[in-house]
Formats: C-alpha cells, sequence, structure tokens
C-alpha cells in the first residue's frame, strides 16, 4: 500500500507538470454539452426502440416527429414537420401538409414519400408499436408533401401517438444505406446529428447548422453512460457532467442528493411534475379473495397515510394522485381531490369490522417490483396496514417474473404503476379499466362491466374535444365508485444540471428532454 | 511439453461443448421471458407476442439449440436481443476495456505485492512486516464499492488529481485501432488519448490491484518463510552466499509458485468482469455488460459471454500450469510423461 501511494504521489507530480494537456479548450467546453444517463442508450432509431428511455431521448434529438406537444405547457400540439393537419368528421382520416425545403442529414430531402416510408417500416419491424400504428390501414402521398394517414377506426388520441419519438421519421436513403446498422447509425432532420456511438460508454451528436427551427447553440452534445448514482453526482459536482438526467433519478429516492445540491451554487434541481403513476391495486378479478368486498378495499385506502409517504419516504419527490389520473392531465376531474381517500385508520378498522374481520383476521402477500423505492414504499404501507390489524408479508419479485404473476392474476394486492409514452388520458385509462383487456398485460383487472367498458370505447373514439374530456371525467367518477386500487403519487421529474446549463425545457410525456434550446454561460 | 500443451488445447472443445449446453439450458430455466423483459411493465400481451416471434422465441427449444450451435461452427453467435446487434461485436467492443483494466490491476498487484511479500518475510515480525500485514488485511477485507468511492473522493474530488470514472476524457477522441485505448493512443500518436486513457484507469485498477495485491503479498510472505527454512537455503548459506543471492536466486523462485496460481485464477476471474468495479467507475466492460444481460434475459449474450470467459478462464489456467513447469522442474518433468 504503501509503494502506491509513493507511485500515485509521483504520478501527481507529473501530472502537475503535464497537467494543461487534458484541460483547456475552454471555448469548446461552453459549446458541449456533456449528459450523463444511467444505461446504455440501445437503439437509436424508431423502428427498433421499444420505448428504451434513454434511446428515446437520442431518437427525440436526432429526428423530428410530426408533431409535437407545446412547451412548456404541453397543453396543444404544435406542427414541426408537418406546417398543418385537419382530422376528418370521423376521426378516421389525419391529413397532413408537410414543412417545404427540410433536408435530412444525408442531404437527401424530407418529403411525404419519407413519411409513409417511415410510418410502414415502424409498423412493420416495432412490435412495441404495434397497438397504435396496427390501426393504419393506409398512407397516401396526395402531393410531395401532402400525406394522409387513414385508420381502421376512430382515434383521436392517434395525434398524440404521432408525437413519441417512435413515430419520428426516418430517412429512406440511410435505412437503405445502413440496413441492420441503421440502429447505430440513425439519420433523421433534428436539431442533431449523430456522430457516434460507442457501447456502455457514450453516444456523440453535433450540431445540424441546417436545422429548420433554426440551430443548437450548441456545437455538440455528449451522453456519457454512468450506471452509478453516486458516481455521477460526484461527476456533476466536479464539472465532469452538465446534466444528470432524469431516468436516472426515477427508480431511486435521490432525497440525500437534492438537500447536497441545494447547498450547492453551481449545481441547480429541477423538480417538474411528471404523468407517470404510482398505485397500490387490488385484483379486481380475484375468484375468492376478501378483496371483493369493496368495504376491504376502501377500509385499506382509508389505512394508507398518504401525506407521511410523500413527505417522510419520498421526502418531496413526487406529488399526489387523487384518482386514476394524475393532476396535469388535461382530462383530470377535479372533483377527484374531494373524493380522494384520505388517511383515516378508525374508519378502516369501522370498515373492517363491518365487513366481519377481526383484528389478524386479514393476512396479504404484497407483490411489488424490485428496488430502493418499491422495498421503502412497500414497507411504508406494511405498516400503515398493521396499524389497522391487516397483516401484509411483501414479496419484492424480479419484473418478468412478476409480470407472469400479475397477468394471470395470482395476487390479491400489488404494487403497479404506469409510465405513459403519449400525453392523453386514453394512455392511462383504457389499458388500466377497459375489462376485455384485463388479462392482456399489467392492468386493474377489472371485472366485466358494460356501463363503465361502453363509456371508455366512447371516450377513446370522441373527437370532439370538449366532449371527450366530459366523457372522462365521468370515466373519472364510476372508477372512484369501485375503489380498484389506492392512487399514492406521481413522480417528479427530477433534472440536476450545473448552473450555467440554460434554456432546458422538461417534457413531461414523455418524460424526455430536448436540447436543441440549451445553452452554456 | 508440447504434447502436453497439445492434449489440453484438444480438451477444449469438448469442455466448450459441455458448457455450452449448460448454460443454454440454465438460461431458459430462470423463470422469465426475455421479450416481457425488453418490452417493460407497460407492454401489452400482444406486444410481447409480436417481440416472441420477432426473436424466433416461439420456435422449439431444440430447434433453436441447433440454430444456435449451428451458427457458433462459422463464427456466427448470434445477436443482442435487446439492441440487435451481432454478439460478438457487442463483447469485441467491451473485452478490450475489461483486459485493460485486469493487466494494469494484475501489474499493480506484482509490483506491490511481491517486494512487499518478500520483505516482510524477511524482515518477519518486524514493525515493517506488522504494518504490512495489517495493511494487506485492510485490502483483502474492504469491499470493492466503498474503496472505490473512498478513492474517488481523495483523488478525484479533494485533490482533483484524477478522474472520477469512465475510460477517457469525454471531449476527446480515440480512434480504435486494437480497442485498448492507452496502446492506440500511442500508436497513432495522440499522447493526450493515452496519457487520459492511462490516468482513467487507474483508480479503478487500484481497487482491484488492492485485494490481489494484499493476497499476493501474504501468499509470498508465507510461502518464503517456508522456503527459507528448507534444507538447501541453509546450505547456500553455508556455502558463504551473499544473503542477496541466497533470497533473491535460490528462495524467491520457489515461493513464487503459490502466488502464481493465484494470480493466474485471479486474474481469469478479472476477465469475466469486475461488475461492481466497472459500475461504480462507469468502465465499459464485460462484467455490466453481463449482468445486464442477465436481468434482460438477452440469451445470445448470456451464452456468447459464458462461451469467452471459459474460453479465457481455460486458457489462463493452461498458461499458469505452463508456467509452473517453466519455473519447477519437477512438474515439467511430470508434464512430458
Amino acid at each position: 500500500m504503501g509503494l502506491k501511494r509513493g507511485f500515485l504521489f509521483l504520478l501527481s507530480l507529473t501530472l502537475l507538470v503535464f497537467g494543461n494537456i487534458v484541460t483547456g479548450q475552454a471555448d469548446d467546453r461552453l459549446k458541449t454539452l456533456v449528459v450523463a444517463v444511467n444505461s446504455d442508450p440501445a437503439n437509436l432509431e424508431p423502428g427498433t426502440n421499444k420505448a428504451y428511455p434513454i434511446g428515446s431521448e437520442i431518437i427525440l434529438n436526432v429526428f423530428d416527429t410530426l408533431v409535437a406537444w407545446t412547451p412548456p405547457a404541453f397543453e396543444e400540439m404544435e406542427g414541426r414537420l408537418a406546417e398543418s393537419w385537419t382530422v376528418s368528421p370521423d376521426g378516421k382520416e389525419f391529413t397532413f401538409k408537410l414543412r417545404d425545403g427540410v433536408k435530412f442529414h444525408d442531404g437527401t430531402d424530407f418529403n411525404a414519400e419519407a413519411v409513409k416510408f417511415s410510418f410502414e417500416r415502424t409498423k412493420e419491424i416495432n412490435p412495441y408499436m404495434k397497438a397504435n400504428f396496427g390501426l393504419i390501414s393506409s398512407i397516401d402521398v396526395l402531393g410531395p408533401l401532402e400525406v394522409k394517414i387513414t385508420l381502421t377506426k376512430a382515434m383521436p388520441v392517434f395525434l398524440s401517438i404521432l408525437a413519441q419519438p417512435q413515430a419520428a421519421v426516418v430517412s429512406p436513403a440511410a435505412v437503405k444505406k445502413f440496413g441492420d446498422d441503421f440502429n447505430v447509425n440513425p439519420v433523421g432532420t433534428g436539431p442533431f446529428k449523430f456522430v457516434s456511438y460507442t457501447p456502455d460508454t457514450s453516444v456523440v451528436l453535433e450540431a445540424n447548422t441546417d436545422y429548420f427551427r433554426g440551430a443548437s447553440k450548441l456545437s455538440r452534445i455528449i451522453f456519457r453512460v454512468i450506471p452509478e448514482a453516486s458516481t455521477r453526482r460526484l461527476e456533476l459536482e466536479n464539472g465532469g457532467i452538465d446534466i444528470s438526467q432524469q431516468n436516472g433519478q426515477l427508480y431511486s429516492i435521490p432525497v440525500e442528493d437534492i438537500k447536497a445540491f441545494n447547498k450547492n451554487p453551481d449545481v441547480d434541481v429541477i423538480e417538474v411534475p411528471s404523468q407517470i403513476f404510482r398505485q397500490f391495486e387490488f385484483n379486481n378479478s380475484h375468484p375468492d379473495s376478501p378483496v371483493n368486498d369493496v368495504r376491504v378495499r376502501k377500509a385499506m385506502a382509508y389505512a394508507i397515510d398518504y401525506d407521511g409517504l410523500l413527505n417522510g419516504i419520498l421526502g418531496g419527490t413526487a406529488s399526489r394522485v387523487y384518482g386514476p389520473l394524475p393532476t396535469n392531465s388535461w382530462a383530470f376531474n377535479p372533483a377527484m381531490k374531494e373524493r380522494a381517500f384520505s388517511y383515516d385508520p378508525d374508519k378502516a378498522k369501522q370498515l373492517l369490522a363491518e365487513a366481519g374481520y377481526k383484528p389478524g383476521d386479514l393476512k396479504f402477500k404484497l407483490y411489488s417490483f424490485q428496488g430502493n423505492l418499491w422495498g421503502s414504499i412497500c414497507t411504508f404501507l406494511q405498516a400503515n396496514f398493521a396499524d389497522v390489524g391487516i397483516d401484509v408479508t411483501v414479496a419484492q419479485t424480479e419484473f418478468p417474473i412478476y409480470r407472469n404473476l400479475h397477468t394471470t392474476g395470482q395476487h390479491e394486492i400489488a404494487m403497479d404503476g404506469r409510465q405513459p409514452w403519449y400525453n392523453d388520458p386514453d394512455a392511462h385509462i383504457t389499458i388500466g379499466y377497459y375489462s376485455p383487456l384485463a388479462d392482456s398485460a399489467m392492468t386493474f383487472r377489472m371485472p366485466e362491466d358494460a356501463e363503465l367498458d361502453g363509456l371508455i370505447l366512447k371516450a377513446q373514439a370522441t373527437v370532439d374535444f370538449e366532449e371527450r374530456k366530459e366523457l372522462y371525467f365521468q370515466i373519472q367518477e364510476m372508477i372512484m365508485d369501485r375503489v380498484p386500487a389506492a392512487y399514492l403519487f406521481s413522480n417528479k421529474i427530477i433534472v440536476f444540471k450545473r448552473s450555467n446549463v440554460k434554456g432546458l425545457v422538461i417534457n413531461s410525456a414523455p418524460p424526455l428532454n430536448e436540447y436543441w434550446s440549451v445553452y452554456k454561460e | 511439453m508440447l504434447k502436453y500443451f497439445l492434449r489440453r488445447l484438444v480438451m477444449l472443445g469438448p469442455v466448450l461443448f459441455l458448457v455450452l449446453v449448460i448454460i443454454f439450458s440454465l438460461a431458459r430455466i430462470i423463470p422469465g421471458d426475455p421479450a416481457a423483459s425488453l418490452l417493460g411493465p407497460g407492454a401489452t400481451n400482444e406486444q410481447i407476442e409480436a417481440l416472441r416471434a420477432q426473436l424466433h422465441l416461439d420456435e422449439n427449444v431444440v430447434k433453436q439449440f441447433l440454430s444456435y450451435a449451428g451458427g457458433l461452427f462459422v463464427g456466427d453467435m448470434g445477436s443482442s436481443m435487446k439492441t440487435g446487434r451481432p454478439v460478438f461485436d457487442e463483447i469485441l467492443s467491451r473485452l478490450p476495456a475489461t483486459l485493460e483494466l485486469s493487466i494494469v490491476a494484475t501489474l499493480m498487484a506484482l509490483v506491490i505485492g511481491i517486494p512487499s511479500g518478500v520483505y516482510s518475510a524477511i524482515r518477519a515480525n518486524s514493525s515493517f512486516d506488522h504494518v504490512n500485514r495489517t495493511l494487506s488485511l485492510v485490502g483483502v477485507s474492504a469491499p470493492a464499492f466503498l474503496l472505490a468511492l473512498i478513492l474517488q473522493l481523495i483523488f478525484g474530488i479533494y485533490l482533483g488529481w484524477l478522474p472520477v470514472s469512465g475510460r477517457l476524457s469525454p471531449y476527446l477522441i480515440a480512434e480504435p485501432i486494437t480497442g485498448f485505448i492507452i496502446l492506440d493512443g500511442i500508436i497513432s500518436g495522440n499522447f493526450d488519448v493515452a496519457w487520459s486513457a492511462f490516468l482513467h484507469v487507474l483508480l479503478p485498477a487500484s481497487v482491484l490491484a488492492a485485494f490481489l495485491g494484499a493476497t499476493v503479498g501474504r501468499f509470498v510472505r508465507t510461502s518464503m518463510l517456508e522456503v527459507l527454512g528448507e534444507d538447501y537455503i541453509r546450505t547456500a548459506r553455508a556455502k558463504g552466499l551473499s544473503e542477496r543471492l541466497v533470497i533473491f536466486v535460490h528462495a524467491l523462485r520457489n515461493s513464487l509458485l503459490p502466488a502464481i496460481t493465484i494470480v493466474g485464477l485471479k486474474f481469469a476471474e478479472m476477465l469475466g468482469g469486475a461488475i461492481l468495479t466497472e459500475t461504480v467507475f462507469a468502465w465499459p466492460g464485460i462484467g455490466r455488460f453481463m449482468f445486464e444481460a442477465i436481468k434482460n434475459r438477452d440469451y445470445p449474450v448470456i451464452q456468447g459471454n459464458t462461451l469467452v470467459f471459459a474460453l479465457l478462464f481455460m486458457l489462463t489456467s493452461l498458461i499458469v500450469d505452463l508456467l509452473y513447469g517453466y519455473l519447477d522442474p519437477r512438474i515439467r518433468k511430470r508434464m512430458s510423461r
């Protein structure tokens, strides 16, 4: 050990003498943004990306979609590659007028043929897009800059689906040139051009000086793969990275980091509400569980100390949710705030007594995902339930196995959540509560319910915005009557950045960033 | 000697085949479907079925095995289910990082371990010996992630001498030639790159070297003490040879034998990747790659990695055995039979 110290000492002396070799080029650094991501960014193009968050974020910066949600509110849509669009009254036909003079990074022209090529390709090769792009019955090129997409059924949410990274438009020439390797040689029209990908190390992008919305002030973005949270923190404090991207904070409880960074003038903490949703849910189709009794479900919902969970365990890194939709969804029904369950252990005990259960009678196994975040929440709930006489053991289960037992309905109670990739209430409601889909994914496993099912289908297909919103208001009321779950919280999107990084716009659904507007001071 | 070498080489084939059969079945015995795992919690059964078909997971297992094994004979290790890239390329882009780290760590360990072990043995029970033994106990027992964090804090943050993580400054671009960045930097004359890569490897290598160096030191000390008590050492001393000659010519060579076994085995282990060290230092090596592959049930990657580990492990142990023969004439004689 002594020798090693000596060696390092000698080495550092050498470094002091020659140290300037590695540093320097300050100008260049001001134009380079280094973004830390927590895992290897697999699949850098829309045809193969299956909603992997890091790859998706790179797609958003290299490619463009036809339409996008307008920041910072994300309540209205704006045209990107599309200049304007019309939706037919029956909600089945979408006609887009495309922007003129846009070129792909390889110099070829963006046009209606490219849109048709991209969407047909993604529909064919990307299983993740099967549900949505599967609805496309035809794509017609009406002119060089005009394209019509026809769906098999009315689906107003389709516009929102076109705003997700998997619906970005690719260069047909580059796809032909690279073949399977297009995956690691993406060519789009976006604000940044792809330069290089080094597995588990980095992705480098450079500014597209001809970008149709104007060139970025940055000249380069480097996405650095740093899997360990403590390392990202050290690198951020040390200036080795400019931004610690949100995905690294989503599955942990970054309270300690936030506290430390709040004292550090060089580092800013950005917290933005997301549409990510976490709930404690019941198997609503279990053949013979005590949770079939709505009094038991209500009792468990009253037993949870929601504010204690938010402030104590999550330390303010999440916001309260009240019903089946997050508060920042455009369809959120404000009446849910009144209807939401609050912490009332006495009422819980009373409901259990009414249902005929004495303390200690009820025993459940609470299934959950793995990881610290879920573990902490589960033990908190376990204590809450113990207070009202319900005995719960926690089973944190590895994901593919957990999914299997959940979708086959082997659980009575479980932790679950949803991270919607497109900004629409449909992303939460249809897959979660539409009973014919109960076995098709990790859902609330709702029993057959003609009234609710009918309403969900109607809302999905209604074209008029206000009418649609009203339908979702009713759906939320109806779901609350049935107590399928206790809605816990919505994670905030948390981004750590150096304070000289300006102009960052955080997107909430999907929770991915565009770096086009970012610059360093 | 040559016959022994060839015999061992031929043995590699059947062993690798056995490894393949075991890992192929084991990967599929672990419950959990790769398609479900790749698509994440929000996916529907429909999406998963479509991906299973695309990945040929809906085919009969025997057919899957035959097509995989058949591919191996023509050098095709399949494609990663996650990235879609050929497994061979994926491994090749990470193996140099692991090799570079392992080699530097082993060199560091030898440079520290052997002299300190020898000196401790010669001066047994001196204060140097006590301090050295205590330090080596710390080296052997300190958890890698803790040591890593402490080194990052001291040398990366407080002193600011060494980079906290990564393999190269993100602002530098290395032209890949061999994949060993230090070497590539020197070959291409880009000394900024070589220097930066060298600085980056020091901390993670120190973490690995702390354990290995301490182990080597303890082994060398023990066997040196044993050897120093042998008759032939007494004879050598009685002949009037200088103490230096006795130690470095007569004793050291014999006392290195156990250390070589340990270094060989540990080196081979390091080639399998050091998951914790690689994770903490964001080192793009093979260990983390394997860890992620198991998590995602990326069968072709799990299989490919295991085959490569097995091959490297067997080759290393073959080299160790040959070295043994070189150092010890008695073993050499037995090998020749």
